[in-house]
C-alpha cells in the first residue's frame, strides 16, 4: 500500500520533495506576476503566494484516479498535482500546448489525465460537481475520491451549502478543502462570516466530519488530507478540512490592496510556509539555494517553452463546444 | 403500434435506459416513492431501487451540479427539475458549468447530462409554476435543447439526450403528459436536430413547439375549411436546430407563422424568424408572423391566463394574416 | 348610449361602400340579425344585417358612398337621442395607390371598392418573394397592384402581371445571318408593358384641330421666352392637362379592384431616346405656364437623350402624349401606357384644304388619335375630352 508507506515515510526525502514543489509554485507565480506586469500575459490572474503548503500537502496525498476541482487561484493545485510547468505556463500564454489548449487560461486550468477537472472562476461553482463525482465513485464502487478546493469566501454561497448537504446525505466520496485565507477578495473574514475563524462549524451543521488544519505546515496538511481521503475512499462519507492559510499577495495581480493594512501583510509574510519547511529540514543556505535555483531554472524554461508555443488559429474558437 | 401517453413515453425511455445501462441513474425532487410531481417516474423506484432512482433534497443547484460531476466522472445521469421555473435556481450550474467544461478544458471533458424539466400554462398555477423558458438555454453555446411534443418524439428524443455526450435540456409540457399517441414497438432514437413535418400544406408554414404543435394542428384544420393549406413543422430540437427543414418548408409555402407558448419577446420564435428572413428572404411573400404569450407574467385567474397564453385561434388569425384574409 | 351602425368591411381590400337603400325607417324596431340596409360593393349588392337590437334612431347616410367604419345610423332604446354628428372612421389602412402621384391625394372612385395600394411614401410595398420574381422576370413593380395585406404586392400579383408574350409568327427565311441582339432591360420593359397594354380592351377616337392659333401662340411664346424653346408638344401637354382637369373621368388608372382617379395631370411625353422609348413625366402640368412646361420638358427630354433619367422621372404619369409629327406621320394609333387609361397620338401639322363656313380654305391641321382603355373610360367621356382638347388647341388662350 503505497499511501501507507508514504505516510509513514514522511521523512526527510519526502519533505525535501515537498519543498521542491513549493519552491516551484512560488517561483512560478512570481514569474507570472513579473510577466503579467511586463504586459506579456493576457487576462485576469490570481496567485496563491503563501498558500503553497496547502496545495502541495493535499495534492501529494491524493492518489492516481482521484480528481479535484480548483478555483480561480489554481496554479499551485495544478502544478502540485503534477502538470508540467511548461503546460501551465503555455496555458497562461494562450498556447495550444497549454494544459487547456488555450481555451481556459489561468482561471480555467484543466488536466484531466492528472485528475484536474477544472479550475472554476465562479466562487463555489465547482462544488456540486465534486459532490456528483463523489456520488459516481460511490455508485460505481470505485476507490476514488473527488476533492474540492475553495476559499472561505465560497462558504456563503448556495452551491456550497447544497453541495455539502447532498454529499453528507449521500455519503459521497468527497473531500472539501477550505483554503481559509480570511479574505473574500477584499473583504476580511470577520466581515463576511460569523464563523470565519473556524469554518469547520459550517460542516458540523451538515453533520459532516470536519477538521481544522494549519495550512502553513505542509506535513500537517498532508496528514489531514491523507486521513480525509482514506475516510472518504472507504465510503464513510465526505470530510471537510478547514485549512488555515495566508494570502501574502493581493486578490489578483495588480491589486493595490488598499483594504489591507501593512501589519496584516507583514503578519501573512511571517507565516510564509517555505522558510518554515526549510527550517524544519535544517537546510543550509547552499542546499536551499541549490533547490531554489533548480526551481528558477524550471520556471525560466517554462517561460521559454510557452513563448515559443503555438498560437491557436482564431477559428479554433469554434471547436470543442460540443462533444 | 402501441399507444402511450406522453407521460408513459418519458417513463418508457427512462426505464429502458436504466435497464440497459448501469451508468444511467435518475434523480430529482419527489421522483422516487411519489413517482415525481407529474407522475412520470412512477414505478421506477420499485424496479431500480433508491440508488438509481434518487430522491433529492429541494436543492436545484446541487441536483444539477451533482449531475454534472457524475457525468464528468463517466456516468449518464438524468436529473429532473420539477418545474422549469425552478431551473432558474440551477442556471449557474447549467450555464457556467455544464455548458463550459468541455470548452474550457480544450476538449478534455464531456458532460453527458440530461436535464428533464416541465412547465406550461393552462391550469392556473400562477406566475411561478408555468413559465416557458426554453429560449434562455438556446442562447448558451455548449447546451442542447429539445422540446418534444408527442409521445413518440419525447421517447425517442429523451433516449438520444441520455446518450448524447453533451448536456441536453429536455423541456416537457404539463398539458402534454396525458396526450396519447402511437409509438413504435421498439424504442427508436430520434436524433437531436431533426425537425418533423407534422402536417403537410402548401400555403403557410406554421413552425410550432410543444403544445402549440397541437394548437397549430387545430388551426390548420380550421384554415383548411377556409381554403388555406397549412403545413405544420415541429423543430423538436431547438439546439441544434434543423434550419434546413424549416427553410425548405418556408421556401415551399412562402409564408410562415412561428408559434410557441413562451412570450413572444425574445422568444425562440425571434431566432427562427431571424434564420428564416436571412436564409429564405427572397421566398417570403408575407411578413413572418409570431404567436406567443403576451408580455405578462402568468396570472392566476383562468380568464386572464387564457387571454395571455396563445390558443389555436391566435395561430389561425396569424395564418390568415399571412395570406391577407 | 345608442349603438353606432358603421359601414362594414365586407371583403378584403374594401375601403368604402355605397348605401343604396334602407330596409328600415327611422323609428322602426330592429332585431339583431335582421336585414337593415343594402350596400353596393364592387362585387354585389347585398343586404346587411343589424348587429344590434333596438330602435333605428337615426339614419345618417340615407344613400351614397361612405368609407368603411363610418357611422351611418344609430340604434338604441326607444326615445333615446341619437348623437348629431357621425363619428369619423378610424383609418383602416393606407389608401395610397401603387401608381401613386407623389404629393397628391388619390381618392377611390365611388361605387367600386378599392384595394389598398402597394406604394408607401415613394417606396413600393412588395414582399421579398414578389421582388425576387419581378427582378427575375424584368417586371416593374410600379406597374403592379398589390392585393396582399396593406396593399402589398405579393407573388401572385407578379404572376398575374407577368403575361406571356404572344406566340411568335413563323419567321421568314432570313437572307444572311440572323443577328441576335440581347434584350436590354429597357427593351424588356417596353415589351412587357406594351404587351400588357395589348391586354386592355381599347378604342380609338380621332379628331383634327386647326393649329393656326396654336402655332401663333407657340411663336409668341418663343419670342417672350427666348431662353426656353417652347414647342407644340409643350402646348399639347398644357392643353391636355387642362382638359384632363375638366374631364377627370379620363385622368384615371384602371386596377383590378378600383379605378384610381387622380387629382392632378401628370403628363408623360414619349421620347425616342437612344436606349429606346422612354416616357418621362411632367408633373401637375395644369398648374404650369407654357414656358414652365417647356423648361421642364426640355430638362427631362435632354436627360432622356443622355440616358440620365431616374426612376422618379418615369413614375406617376396619369396620361401620355406621343408626338410623331416631326417625323411627318399624318396620324397613327398609340399603344396604351398602362395603368394610365388614355394616350394621345399626335401627327404632323400640315396645310390641308378644309371647309370653313362653306368655303374651302387652307389651314394648318393636326390630326390626333386618342387611345382609351375601355375598362376605365367610356366612349362618350373620351369623345368629350377630345373635343375639349381640340377646342383648346384652336383657342389656346382658354387653356392658359
Amino acid at each position: 500500500m503505497a499511501k501507507v508507506e508514504k505516510k509513514r515515510a514522511l521523512g526527510e526525502e519526502t519533505l525535501r520533495e515537498f519543498l521542491r514543489e513549493m519552491l516551484l509554485i512560488r517561483r512560478f507565480e512570481e514569474k507570472v506576476e513579473e510577466r503579467f506586469r511586463g504586459g506579456e500575459l493576457p487576462g485576469f490572474l490570481h496567485v496563491a503566494i503563501g498558500q503553497e503548503a496547502t496545495a502541495v500537502g493535499v495534492c501529494q496525498a491524493m492518489e492516481e484516479g482521484d480528481i479535484f476541482a480548483s478555483t480561480h487561484r489554481a496554479h499551485g493545485h495544478t502544478l502540485a498535482r503534477g502538470t508540467h510547468p511548461n503546460a501551465v505556463m503555455a496555458e497562461l500564454y494562450g498556447k495550444i500546448e497549454g494544459c487547456s489548449h488555450g481555451y481556459g487560461g489561468s482561471m480555467h486550468l484543466y488536466d484531466v489525465s492528472r485528475g484536474n477537472y477544472g479550475a472554476n472562476a465562479v466562487i463555489g461553482g465547482g462544488l456540486p460537481a465534486v459532490t456528483g463525482a463523489g456520488l459516481a465513485f460511490r455508485l460505481r464502487d470505485e476507490p476514488r475520491v473527488a476533492v474540492a478546493f475553495f476559499g472561505d469566501g465560497a462558504t456563503n454561497i448556495g452551491t456550497f451549502h447544497e453541495a455539502l448537504n447532498l454529499a453528507q446525505l449521500w455519503r459521497t466520496k468527497t473531500v472539501f478543502v477550505c483554503e481559509n485565507n480570511h479574505w473574500a477578495e477584499s473583504t476580511p473574514g470577520w466581515q463576511h462570516s460569523p464563523v470565519w475563524d473556524d469554518m469547520s462549524k459550517r460542516a458540523l451543521a451538515y453533520d459532516m466530519r470536519a477538521r481544522k488544519v494549519d495550512g502553513q505546515d505542509v506535513e500537517a496538511v498532508y496528514e489531514a488530507a491523507h486521513d480525509a481521503l482514506e475516510y472518504a475512499r472507504d465510503g464513510h462519507g465526505p470530510v471537510f478540512l478547514d485549512v488555515r492559510t495566508y494570502r501574502m499577495h493581493g486578490h489578483y495581480i495588480g491589486d493595490p490592496q488598499v483594504y489591507r493594512t501593512k501589519d496584516d501583510r507583514d503578519d501573512a509574510a511571517e507565516h510564509d510556509p517555505i522558510p518554515r519547511l526549510r527550517a524544519r529540514l535544517g537546510l543550509s543556505d547552499e542546499e536551499f539555494q541549490a533547490l531554489d535555483d533548480e526551481a528558477i531554472g524550471v520556471v525560466e524554461a517554462a517561460v521559454e517553452f510557452a513563448k515559443n508555443g503555438t498560437d491557436p488559429q482564431p477559428e479554433d474558437a469554434l471547436k470543442n463546444i460540443y462533444a | 403500434m402501441p399507444e402511450l401517453t406522453y407521460r408513459e413515453a418519458v417513463r418508457d425511455a427512462l426505464g429502458a435506459a436504466l435497464r440497459a445501462d448501469e451508468d444511467v441513474f435518475v434523480m430529482g425532487e419527489d421522483i422516487a416513492e411519489m413517482g415525481g410531481s407529474m407522475g412520470v417516474t412512477q414505478g421506477l423506484l420499485d424496479e431500480f431501487g433508491p440508488e438509481r432512482v434518487r430522491n433529492t433534497p429541494i436543492s436545484e443547484m446541487a441536483i444539477v451540479g451533482a449531475g454534472i460531476g457524475a457525468a464528468m466522472a463517466g456516468m449518464r445521469p438524468v436529473v429532473e427539475i420539477m418545474y422549469e421555473d425552478f431551473l432558474t435556481l440551477s442556471l449557474e450550474q447549467i450555464v457556467n458549468q455544464a455548458a463550459k467544461h468541455r470548452y474550457m478544458s480544450g476538449g478534455q471533458l464531456k458532460v453527458p447530462l440530461t436535464i428533464r424539466t416541465q412547465g406550461g400554462a393552462g391550469w392556473s398555477p400562477g406566475a411561478q409554476h408555468a413559465q416557458q423558458l426554453e429560449a434562455w438555454l438556446v442562447h448558451v453555446p455548449g447546451l442542447k435543447v429539445a422540446f418534444p411534443s408527442t409521445p413518440e418524439d419525447v421517447r425517442g428524443i429523451l433516449w438520444s439526450a441520455i446518450y448524447d455526450d453533451n448536456p441536453v435540456i429536455v423541456f416537457e409540457h404539463r398539458l402534454l403528459y396525458p396526450v396519447k399517441g402511437e409509438v413504435p414497438e421498439k424504442l427508436e432514437p430520434i436524433p437531436l436536430g431533426k425537425a418533423r413535418v407534422v402536417r403537410e400544406g402548401t400555403d403557410v408554414t406554421v413552425i410550432a413547439t410543444g403544445p402549440l404543435v397541437h394548437r397549430s394542428l387545430e388551426a390548420a384544420q380550421a384554415a383548411e375549411g377556409e381554403g388555406i393549406s397549412v403545413e405544420v413543422v415541429d423543430p423538436r430540437s431547438l439546439q441544434p436546430l434543423d434550419e434546413e427543414a424549416l427553410v425548405a418548408s418556408v421556401k415551399k409555402t412562402n409564408r410562415v407563422v412561428i408559434a410557441h407558448e413562451a412570450v413572444t419577446r425574445m422568444g425562440f420564435g425571434a431566432e427562427v424568424a431571424a434564420v428564416l428572413q436571412y436564409q429564405a428572404f427572397d421566398w417570403l411573400d408575407a411578413p413572418i408572423e409570431r404567436v406567443g404569450s403576451k408580455f405578462a407574467p402568468l396570472a392566476f385567474a383562468p380568464v386572464m391566463e387564457q387571454f395571455v397564453v396563445p390558443q389555436a385561434e391566435d395561430v389561425l388569425a396569424a395564418v390568415k394574416r399571412t395570406v391577407g384574409k | 348610449m345608442a349603438n353606432e351602425v358603421k359601414l362594414p368591411r365586407l371583403g378584403q381590400g374594401m375601403e368604402s361602400g355605397t348605401v343604396t337603400r334602407w330596409l328600415k325607417s327611422e323609428g322602426d324596431q330592429v332585431e339583431k340579425g335582421e336585414p337593415l340596409y343594402e350596400i353596393d360593393t364592387d362585387k354585389v349588392t347585398q343586404e346587411v344585417e343589424s348587429d344590434f337590437a333596438g330602435v333605428l334612431l337615426r339614419i345618417a347616410l340615407a344613400e351614397g358612398e361612405a368609407p368603411v367604419g363610418q357611422t351611418i345610423a344609430w340604434i338604441g332604446e326607444p326615445g333615446e337621442e341619437a348623437p348629431a354628428e357621425a363619428s369619423k372612421p378610424a383609418p383602416v389602412s393606407e389608401p395610397v395607390p401603387g401608381t401613386e402621384v407623389p404629393g397628391t391625394e388619390v381618392r377611390p372612385v365611388p361605387a367600386t371598392a378599392s384595394t389598398s395600394a402597394a406604394a408607401n411614401g415613394g417606396r413600393i410595398k412588395a414582399s421579398p418573394l414578389a421582388r425576387r420574381l419581378a427582378r427575375e422576370r424584368g417586371i416593374d413593380l410600379a406597374s403592379l397592384r398589390g392585393t396582399g395585406p396593406e396593399g402589398r404586392i405579393v407573388a401572385e400579383d407578379v404572376e398575374r402581371g407577368a403575361v406571356t408574350a404572344p406566340a411568335p409568327a413563323a419567321a421568314p427565311v432570313p437572307v444572311g445571318e440572323v443577328e441576335s441582339i440581347p434584350l436590354t432591360n429597357i427593351r424588356k420593359t417596353i415589351a412587357r408593358r406594351l404587351t400588357a397594354a395589348w391586354q386592355a380592351p381599347v378604342f380609338q377616337l380621332t379628331r383634327s384641330a386647326d393649329m393656326t392659333r396654336a402655332n401663333e401662340l407657340v411663336a409668341k411664346a418663343r419670342e417672350l421666352h427666348p431662353d426656353v424653346r417652347v414647342t407644340v408638344t409643350d402646348l399639347l401637354a398644357k392643353v391636355c392637362a387642362v382638359a384632363l382637369q375638366r374631364h377627370r373621368n379620363v385622368n384615371v388608372a384602371y386596377t383590378e379592384d378600383a379605378l384610381l382617379r387622380f387629382p392632378t395631370a401628370n403628363v408623360g411625353i414619349a421620347v425616342a431616346a437612344p436606349q429606346g422609348l422612354v416616357v418621362p413625366v411632367l408633373r401637375s402640368v395644369e398648374r404650369l405656364s407654357l414656358a414652365e412646361v417647356a423648361g421642364a420638358r426640355a430638362e427631362v427630354v435632354d436627360r432622356a437623350r443622355e440616358n440620365k433619367l431616374t426612376a422618379q422621372d418615369l413614375d406617376g404619369g396619369t396620361f401620355t402624349i406621343s408626338n410623331l409629327g416631326m417625323y411627318g406621320i399624318e396620324q397613327f394609333v398609340a399603344v396604351l401606357n398602362p395603368p394610365q387609361a388614355a394616350i394621345l397620338a399626335v401627327g404632323a401639322t400640315e396645310d390641308r384644304a378644309v371647309v370653313v363656313d362653306g368655303e374651302v380654305v387652307v389651314r394648318p391641321m393636326m390630326t390626333m388619335t386618342l387611345t382609351v382603355d375601355h375598362r376605365a373610360v367610356d366612349g362618350a367621356d373620351g369623345a368629350d375630352f377630345l373635343r375639349t382638347v381640340k377646342q383648346l388647341l384652336e383657342e389656346p388662350a382658354l387653356a392658359l
